[in-house]
């Protein structure tokens, strides 16, 4: 069974095989990260000094992203060290080698039901190390809010755990400060007005109860507000915090008696941890007039003192707000910055403070850094290091006189990360690349060479030919050296450059280069070169009037609106939602020359923010392109009025022309009751020329059961054939209705998911399946292509007999009629005929190996080649899976001659991994949440584009290269065999004409 | 409800346990659809908690490795999980009468190959090509027929002669659709369709060496 599977794949899956010469030149790959979180202090990047052998450091950059993603990035080119990509909830504690990402311990403290804090993600937790005799020190690990547990580094022992005791009781537990002989931990205790601060402390060796207090406070915001301080002398911790205006703290002894002090005057706004905390005993607290104060320990007093006030940094119309950070040197002495976007100098500037020069006194030295606002957005995080100081003499009058070498990391709202040294920029990842929520490819125009030459004298031409003759010897050369050696292009050499002379994107021969568009989270639209990966233009979304408040944009769709056989350079319209902090959502369109990444509509300059079209004032219901020859964008807002974009009066002309036959089958309801409404359009009788759709009919759907997601064919790709001929010399006719729609339904009653294929003209029911649901949610992904319906679930139903457990995808094909040779027309006869819903579907389930995060069909030019599905596996590979194997009339049994003949193979429940149709081969790609495709210029290629965290493309071939020599075509053994018969013929031809000769005289 | 544990060893022969997660690359071993899953660690060791009884398959999500999937049952009582092998596609129940040792013990199935070796050019295999084999052989029978010839026995020379004038006639004649001296010429003792045979053999002759001769002249 297993050889014989294997021979199938040796004969149909190497087809589309890769040579490992080929790796990387067809394909490549991108790892991102996910853009850093920086809302919280704990999770946001920080600098972090390894010992990597014995006397040498490296430092790397820490990081924890909004796509679930721990990463260590090497601070000298920006590439990824480590990626360790986390699973979803759960209170887990793992340990990871900073260097190479090397789990090092991994151990489960709470149940992910168990969790009773959700938001912010590290609110109620946090952990402390405490050094040992060993490797590795202990840790401390405050989980939950209410649970502290010592665990053994080394070992993932856990030495001892406390709960407090009611947990039910309204003191959460937010920071943990340990010293060698007791924790304190700090939580708010909540009342009615504020929160007051409540402190317990344990003993570190074994965990008891030591004292408990509550201490009269008043805080306002929550954890920000309390900054736990050491100092590096070994003393006693303190604890910082922020109360009414003034800044108060207090001595952290196990007994809790110290009294708090606090700051004279109550002229405080708010106060900032820069991470300087631990061990430094650093922190900023800023003023009512906005001017940052650097607070430090201090054993007398208030406990804490201001040792610096930065410059000018108050509230200013000159500036915008300052960012404050801290940051360590690799002897270990802080830094504060204060990183501000300067409205006059239009340059982002910093300032370090560092407390250790001038004799201790301090010292500040600034830079201002090109920070390119235009492309990248503001600046939202700054993280800092400074690893060297370099005494360097300025002049004769301060010998002592020192320039800080200031690196910054810096966040931007766009998703970019960016390392400056100084004001030198070493590096950018585009991080929201790994949020992609639309994406589209865009064909490049071809070369094109002018010549304008009308008027031109004879002179004139023998001097232009005279100087084109320059390049003769050159192509002379070319053209002998392709002739001789066989040099000529193919699907995998490599593509010339991407710009010509005239700095106009062009595509290649085979049409391989393309322009994929991408939309992405963080309001930030980017062209992308498809043969490389390269970021060609990238522009920031404007949030239009919602700029003063705030706002999300989110892509929902790009569609191309001119393409490049329309005669001009294409374009993209990106279909987006914006959210505004005021809850008003607002469908705003951007339209976009998809080659430069200029505004279309002209509406605004070059390399600033783009303008959108605010299309309508309210949320989008639909979207789709009109069909036909003109290329509308058509939207349908809430209240079922229809917007046409372009809005001209060709576009009026050709909607309405077709008013008439549209059907919009549309999502209906509030999330969890959702139904399908279909819709018909009619004009508005109040206003002129506008239209507006009214429902027509309801899917017949359970009531308990809301739609989730509405699969429709692409109907961009040409059907090649109408139907498959049998062994029987029968035709078996495909289903083609145009009006075909897929849709995933979730029961709420039972844990059940189902799959309807409908018709949205009438919304009848063409094809239905139930599937099991575990734990009830409904992970079905599906695909529709033509006639060929393939969906994918988990299976995990095994316990009855005979049952199994896995990933199951199933391919259903639709044929006309009841019978072979049955013929409806059904591409062209209207929905009402009776005709139209005598179907017959052939389907057949299939186990996979892996789980499927998602599933795509390839796409080619005409639709001849077959077509594959590309499924992306759980474990980060992208494969291809050959359509023959998931033919759903694969007989059950030894193949007849019949089927022999239509090159049908036994079925097998199992689709076999086959790491030779792994296409993504030796690259990680992780957690893929979408896969596009996109037809080549030849027929037998399709472009295959996988994004979610990391990005990939490669090319496929799914019938082979049966439009273009093969790499593997042997010119030498052509060449070698022609060269041999000649010679044999030259050879043989005198002994023949001897022998003939003499057959004459002696005959 | 009761969470059980289960431990597991995931080795490789002959590698240190630092290089087996440097071979192994990051990997997870999940239960089912990856609800439950643990990670694999530095020293090849992978923990899965608070499972629930129930009967699972244990799978290893690595990139570079394949795996054998696993049969668990994890049982209410104290008792240790149950471990049988599994082949997928086969049906879960009735189970395998084959248990497998707890802790797990994972080897790696195979190391994924992802490439297929390009083809090259190989005189050799060339010749080797059966097809390439009856030419060369039937090369070397045209050249060394006539050595071979001479060196048999006058008589029987003649009669083999004799027959292939025949043969070689009934050829020509049936090239050059004369098919009914080719059918006579099969009958014994016909001199008429021998020399039909010779002449239409001599005719071509006549033709064909200047035609030799030009091409020659051309390379």
């Amino acid at each position: 069974m297993l050889l014989s599977l294997l021979a199938v794949f040796a004969i149909i899956g190497l087809t589309s095989a890769l040579h490992a010469s080929e790796a990387g030149v067809v394909d490549w790959q991108k790892s991102l990260v996910g853009v850093p979180l920086t809302y919280t202090t704990s999770l946001s990047p920080a600098f972090h000094r390894v010992h990597d052998t014995v006397n040498t450091t490296r430092s790397v950059i820490l990081t924890a992203t909004g796509n679930n993603v721990l990463a260590a990035l090497d601070p000298v080119d920006g590439s990824v060290a480590v990626a360790a990509l986390s699973g979803p909830g759960g209170a887990t504690l793992r340990i990871f080698d900073a260097l190479t990402g090397q789990l090092l311990l991994e151990n489960r403290l709470h149940a992910p039901s168990s969790g009773h804090l959700s938001e912010p993600i590290d609110l109620g937790t946090a952990l402390s190390l405490q050094p040992t005799e060993n490797t590795r020190p202990h840790i401390f690990v405050l989980t939950n809010g209410h649970s502290v547990r010592l665990i053994d580094g080394s070992t993932g022992d856990m030495k001892w755990g406390w709960t407090s005791a009611d947990q039910t009781s309204k003191v959460i537990y937010t920071k943990l400060v340990a010293t060698s002989s007791t924790v304190y931990l700090i939580g708010l205790s909540k009342s009615i007005q504020s929160n007051t601060l409540h402190i317990t402390s344990l003993s570190a060796s074994t965990g008891e109860l030591i004292e408990d207090v509550d201490v009269p406070s008043n805080i306002a915001e929550g954890p920000a507000d309390i900054i736990p301080l050491t100092s590096v002398s070994g003393a006693e911790p303190r604890l910082a915090w922020f109360d009414r205006g003034a800044i108060r703290s207090m001595l952290l002894t196990p007994d809790l008696k110290d009294k708090p002090a606090s700051t004279k005057e109550a002229r405080y706004r708010r106060v900032i941890d820069v991470n300087l905390g631990e061990e430094r005993g650093i922190f900023v607290a800023i003023q009512h007039d906005g001017s940052a104060r650097v607070f430090r320990i201090d054993e007398e007093g208030p406990g804490v003192k201001a040792i610096w006030e930065f410059a000018d940094s108050a509230d200013s119309g000159r500036y915008a707000p300052s960012i404050y950070s801290g940051g360590l040197d690799k002897e270990g002495n802080p830094y504060v910055s204060r990183v501000f976007w300067s409205h006059v100098l239009g340059k982002a500037s910093v300032h370090v403070f560092a407390p250790h020069l001038a004799d201790g006194k301090g010292l500040v030295s600034g830079f201002a850094f090109p920070f390119d606002t235009r492309t990248h957005g503001i600046i939202n995080h700054v993280c800092v290091l400074c690893p060297h100081m370099n005494g360097v003499a300025v002049d004769n009058a301060h010998p002592g006189g020192f320039t800080v070498l200031t690196r910054l990391f810096v966040t931007t709202t766009t998703g970019a990360v960016q390392f400056w040294q100084r004001d030198v920029l070493e590096w950018t990842r585009e991080e929201s690349l790994a949020s992609i929520s639309a994406a589209e490819f865009v064909d490049l125009p071809e070369e094109q060479v002018v010549h304008s030459h009308n008027a031109e004298s004879f002179v004139q031409r023998v001097v232009r030919h005279i100087i084109d003759a320059k390049d003769f010897p050159r192509y002379l050369a070319a053209f002998v050296n392709r002739f001789l050696t066989g040099s000529y292009e193919t699907t995998s050499s490599v593509l010339p450059s991407a710009v010509n002379a005239s700095g106009l994107l062009t595509r290649d021969t085979f049409g391989f280069r393309k322009v994929i568009v991408a939309a992405t989270g963080f309001g930030k639209i980017y062209g992308l070169d498809s043969s490389t990966g390269d970021v060609l233009w990238s522009r920031i979304l404007g949030l239009g009037w919602a700029a003063e408040v705030g706002a999300v944009i989110r892509p929902l769709k790009i569609y191309v609106t001119r393409t490049v056989a329309d005669g001009d350079t294409p374009q993209v319209v990106v279909v987006t939602q914006r959210r505004a902090e005021n809850t008003l959502v607002d469908t705003v369109l951007f339209h976009i020359d998809a080659l430069t990444g200029e505004d279309a509509r002209g509406a605004s300059p070059s390399g600033e923010v783009l303008q959108g079209l605010d299309i309508i004032s309210g949320p989008l219901v639909d979207m789709f392109f009109l069909p036909g020859e003109k290329k509308v964008v058509v939207l349908i807002d809430e209240f079922l009025g229809v917007h046409l974009y372009p809005d001209n009066d060709e576009s009026q002309e050709a909607f309405t022309k077709v008013a008439k036959s549209l059907y919009l089958p549309l999502r209906a309801g509030v999330p969890g009751n959702r139904r399908l409404v279909g819709h018909q359009v009619h004009p508005n009788p109040e206003l002129h020329d506008h239209y507006f759709a009214s429902p027509i009919w309801t899917t017949d759907f359970p009531a308990s059961e809301d739609v989730l997601s509405i699969i429709r064919p692409s109907h961009s790709q040409p059907v090649a054939s109408l139907g498959k001929v049998l062994g029987n010399r029968t035709t078996l006719y495909k289903y083609l209705n145009p009006n075909l729609l897929a849709v995933v339904t979730a029961s709420k009653t039972v844990s059940k998911c189902s799959i309807y294929v409908v018709d949205s003209v009438k919304g009848s029911i063409l094809y239905h399946v139930s599937l099991p649901a575990p734990d009830g949610d409904c992970d079905v992904k599906a695909n529709l292509v033509e006639n060929w319906l393939v969906y994918t679930y988990y299976n995990g139903e095994g316990d009855r007999l005979g049952q199994t457990k896995g990933q199951t995808l199933v391919s259903v094909e639709f044929y006309e009629g009841n019978k072979p040779d049955d013929k409806t027309r059904s591409s062209d006869i209207s929905s009402y005929s009776e005709k139209s819903t005598h179907i017959t579907a052939y389907e057949q389930a299939f186990l996979l190996p892996h789980g499927i995060t998602a599933l795509s069909s390839t796409a080619t030019k005409f639709g001849i080649t077959t077509k594959d599905i590309i499924v992306a596996y759980q474990n980060n590979q992208i494969q291809s899976i050959p359509r023959r194997l998931l033919d759903p009339r694969r007989p059950k049994r030894k193949p007849t001659s019949e089927e022999m003949e239509e090159m049908l193979i036994q079925y097998d429940p199992l689709l076999p991994y086959e790491p030779r149709a792994v296409l993504s081969h030796n690259y990680q790609v992780a957690n893929v949440q979408r896969v596009i495709t996109s037809p080549a210029l030849l027929e037998s290629t399709s472009l295959v584009f996988a994004y979610g965290l990391d990005l990939f493309h490669t090319r496929v071939t799914p019938s082979g290269t049966f439009d273009v020599l093969s790499e593997n075509f042997n010119k030498a053994q052509l060449v070698f065999t022609v060269g041999g018969l000649l010679a044999a013929i030259i050879i043989t031809k005198p002994m023949v004409q001897r022998k003939k000769l003499r057959e004459r005289w002696y005959q | 409800m009761r969470p059980s544990w289960f431990l597991a060893v995931l080795c490789r022969t002959d590698t240190t346990k630092r290089s087996v997660y440097g071979e192994l690359g990051p990997a997870k071993v999940i239960l089912d659809n990856g609800k439950s899953y643990g990670g694999v660690k530095w020293d090849g060791t992978f923990s899965i908690p608070d499972v629930h009884p129930g009967t699972y398959i244990l799978s290893v999500l690595a990139h570079n490795f394949t795996f054998d999937k696993l049969r668990v049952d994890v049982s209410d009582s104290d008792s240790l999980p149950e471990v049988r092998p599994y082949i997928p596609g086969t049906p879960l129940s009735p189970p395998s009468q084959v248990m497998l040792p707890y802790p797990i013990l994972l080897a790696p199935r195979q190391r994924n190959n992802y490439f297929v070796p390009r083809q090259t050019f190989n005189l050799l295999g060339m010749f080797q090509n059966p097809m390439m084999l009856m030419m060369v052989a039937a090369g070397a029978m045209m050249l060394g027929a006539p050595y071979l010839l001479k060196s048999l026995d006058p008589e029987a020379l003649e009669d083999f002669k004799a027959r292939q004038a025949k043969y070689s006639g009934i050829q020509n004649s049936i090239q050059s659709g004369d098919f009914k001296a080719g059918l006579s010429a099969l009958m014994p003792n016909d001199d008429r369709a021998r020399s039909t045979g010779v002449s239409t053999s001599g005719s071509q002759s006549n033709q064909t060496p200047t035609k030799g001769k030009g091409k020659g002249r051309r390379r």
